[in-house]
């Protein structure tokens, strides 16, 4: 981590937990993974402000820990988690452009909080929907309830792992820690019972109290005496899903300027029928037929077979190589070539900075030696049709800003 | 009595008879006759007569001397070169041919001096006569500016020496590129627009997008902004600079041999795109333009807390 990173990660824990777990949390990251006592003799604080501050840590999954042999514990920092929090308010719009408010509210629950169980989230944004709303209004829990469910389908929030359940509770002394594991397939699944459960008790206790309008119970009631129906599963929002759908959204956008708005519109349908079935870092998307995707375009979209075909087959012609076809079942199938399109995408990053910094001239020079790969001073000059003098001018400016290096060839 | 040696004295033993002879025989075959022929026309002459007497016109230049897989060739001057030479020595003979060798690419004159062995006074000498003679011209290569270069009057030189269209007189004429490059730019996006704008299917669209090498050097040449003729390889050249402007992306089809602007079977069609980001974050804010963005720091003389960028940046 450099310098720059950690000074960063201070600022942030600082901001957003206190100073004590700052302190704690920046000399983990500094000094890698450590037991608790000598995390505590080294920063000169307390055992039990050290407990506590780790608590608030991995509560919020930005420091982990790990059972070393000989039964030592240790605890690891996680620097790039810690600089993600520079990005909870663009997860909450997101989560706003796909869910309204209530999802809105609920990723910003949850990343307020680290970890929380549903049915803790659901009365919390119920409550603070209900505070928004005109007066005799109320916001339904299974409302809440519903978009949460909708959330953890499209995997946008993710179980914690959880403690598994003892098989022999003689198996000698516990560990030090609990590992923690969760199985692959129970990382979205929504405690349904609980759900149909909370609505009774919901409704139930609302039949005791009819007279008294529902805004004003959550206010005089603090103290909720009701078991918690889904204790112990807990959630979290999972941030690699939404840095999945970021990336989506560039590769959109990066369609619409370069073709037009409906080309764009299917490569979006395309993206977003293999969210969840295709792993975040595969080369390619799964193969999609024709036939699929025209059933899967948003309703408003209402363009024929002939020409949706027309429309895939410009897509996989293109030179940017966006779209690939793979297939001919199923009126041809049809992938999103994913390499390619993040390396294109850096690419014109890089290109839009030199474009910047330098100016466009020095962008096609640039352009020019990543394109050639190697080039001579005179085939420089030759191919960008800028004279000798510039042209060696802008080479040294980009060499001593190192975004262009000289490599001595044999004569 | 002494003896009277008969010597058979061949009847033709004139030796202008016999030039005369071998300048008969070549006008019979332009193409060159060699030795063989004239001894076979003249079998009674003696190998050395015959030698004597093909240098005399070779010295008086009316033969010419060529090498070809079978031996020598003798040909028959033509007679205007003839009197061109006529006067000069044999050293510029040989001079002049080696530049003539040189075709339009023209010779150094140390070349010259090495292709002929003979010393450089000699050969300063003898340019300066064949260029007041106006046989030969120098040219200024636009490669390496003291050099010049030499080569037959009437020729046209090389590209690869004066640059060819794009320099005028050792100079790269860069406002005359970037005229051109918006021209062809405005031509390929007002193509792009109408096709967008058409509203027919998307295939079509595509198709009426994109623009021939051919059709923009037409182009081109009707708009007469050119005072020098361009070829389409000249426009190619304009075009790829515009590709690696990332506005104009290049697609090469197959074609039918014949069809209007192909070659080798091949055309390259150009066609306006738009960038496919808008310019990046990291250059938005002022931080990635910054002249100082290395000795910034957060309690250094520079640091973010009192960067006048940012402050005026915020204010908007």
């Amino acid at each position: 981590m450099t310098q720059a990173e950690i000074k960063l990660c201070s600022l942030l824990l600082q901001e957003h937990f206190g100073e004590i777990v700052e302190k704690i949390g920046v000399h983990l990251i500094r000094t890698g993974s450590q037991p608790l006592r000598v995390i505590a003799h080294d920063t000169g604080t307390s055992l039990d402000q050290v407990k506590k501050a780790l608590c608030v840590l991995i509560q919020h999954n930005l420091v982990i820990y790990q059972v070393h042999k000989r039964g030592v514990v240790e605890y690891e920092a996680q620097c790039s988690r810690v600089l993600r929090i520079l990005r909870y308010p663009r997860y909450i719009y997101t989560a706003k452009t796909l869910y309204n408010d209530t999802g809105e509210l609920i990723v910003e629950e949850l990343l307020l909080n680290g970890k929380m169980t549903m049915s803790a989230v659901v009365k919390k944004v119920a409550d603070r929907l209900t505070e928004t709303m005109e007066d005799g209004k109320t916001m339904d829990y299974a409302e809440v309830a519903n978009t949460f469910v909708r959330l953890a389908d499209t995997h946008f929030v993710q179980r914690c792992p959880l403690v598994p359940a003892a098989e022999n509770s003689d198996a000698g002394p516990p560990p030090p820690a609990p590992t923690l594991v969760i199985n692959e397939k129970d990382m979205y699944l929504v405690p349904k019972l609980s759900l149909i459960g909370k609505g009774k008790r919901r409704r139930s206790s609302e039949e005791d109290a009819t007279g008294e309008p529902k805004a004003k119970r959550p206010k005089h009631t603090p103290d909720n005496k009701e078991p918690i129906p889904d204790d112990g599963i807990y959630w979290q929002a999972n941030l690699d899903r939404f840095h999945q759908h970021f990336r989506d959204q560039a590769i959109v956008s990066a369609v619409a300027n370069r073709m037009d708005q409906t080309s764009s519109e299917i490569v979006r349908t395309m993206l977003r029928v293999s969210e969840i079935t295709t792993p975040s870092s595969a080369p390619f998307t799964q193969p999609l037929s024709s036939n699929e995707i025209v059933r899967s375009l948003p309703v408003g979209y209402n363009i024929s077979k002939q020409v949706l075909d027309q429309y895939l087959t410009l897509l996989a012609d293109d030179p940017l190589e966006f779209v690939g076809k793979s297939g001919d079942s199923g009126g041809g199938m049809y992938v999103i070539n994913l390499h390619k399109v993040l390396g294109s995408l850096a690419t014109a990053t890089l290109e839009s900075v030199v474009q910047e910094r330098f100016g466009s001239r020095c962008a096609r020079i640039f352009r020019l030696v990543l394109q050639k790969k190697h080039l001579e001073q005179k085939q420089v000059e030759d191919f960008a049709m800028i004279p000798a003098k510039e042209a060696k001018d802008m080479l040294y400016k980009m060499l001593s800003e190192n975004f262009i290096s000289l490599q001595v060839g044999c004569q | 009595m002494a003896e009277v040696k008969v010597k058979m004295q061949p009847p033709d033993a004139d030796p202008v008879e016999i030039e005369n002879r071998i300048i008969e025989l070549c006008h019979q075959f332009p193409h060159g006759i060699t030795d063989q022929v004239i001894q076979n026309e003249m079998p009674h002459i003696e190998a050395q007569q015959r030698a004597v007497a093909i240098n005399r016109l070779l010295s008086m230049g009316q033969l010419d001397l060529l090498r070809s897989n079978t031996g020598l060739l003798y040909r028959i001057k033509d007679s205007q070169n003839a009197g061109k030479m006529k006067g000069s020595d044999n050293q510029e003979k040989l001079v002049y041919q080696i530049i003539e060798d040189a075709g339009n690419k023209g010779i150094w004159s140390r070349d010259i001096r090495y292709k002929s062995n003979l010393p450089l006074t000699e050969i300063n000498k003898i340019l300066k006569n064949l260029e007041s003679k106006k046989l030969i011209k120098a040219v200024k290569s636009v490669a390496a500016s003291k050099k010049k270069v030499y080569m037959l009057y009437n020729l046209q030189p090389d590209r690869s020496v004066t640059g060819g269209a794009w320099y005028s007189d050792q100079d790269f004429e860069s406002e005359f590129v970037e005229v051109l490059n918006q021209q062809c730019f405005k031509f390929l996006q007002t193509k792009a627009e109408t096709a967008r704008e058409s509203k027919q299917n998307p295939m079509i669209q595509r198709n009426s997008s994109f623009a021939s090498s051919h059709e923009v050097w037409k182009y081109i040449c009707e708009l007469g902004i050119s005072k020098v003729e361009l070829s389409m390889e000249d426009i190619e050249t304009i075009l790829n600079t515009l590709i690696y402007d990332g506005k104009v992306e290049m697609t090469i089809i197959a074609a039918k041999e014949g069809t209007v602007g192909s070659v080798d079977g091949h055309m390259k069609l150009y066609r306006a795109v738009n960038p496919i980001i808008p310019p990046t974050g990291l250059v938005r804010a002022p931080c990635g333009l910054c002249p100082v963005f290395d000795d910034c720091h957060e309690g250094g003389e520079i640091s973010p807390s009192n960067c006048i960028y940012m402050t005026e940046w915020l204010e908007f």
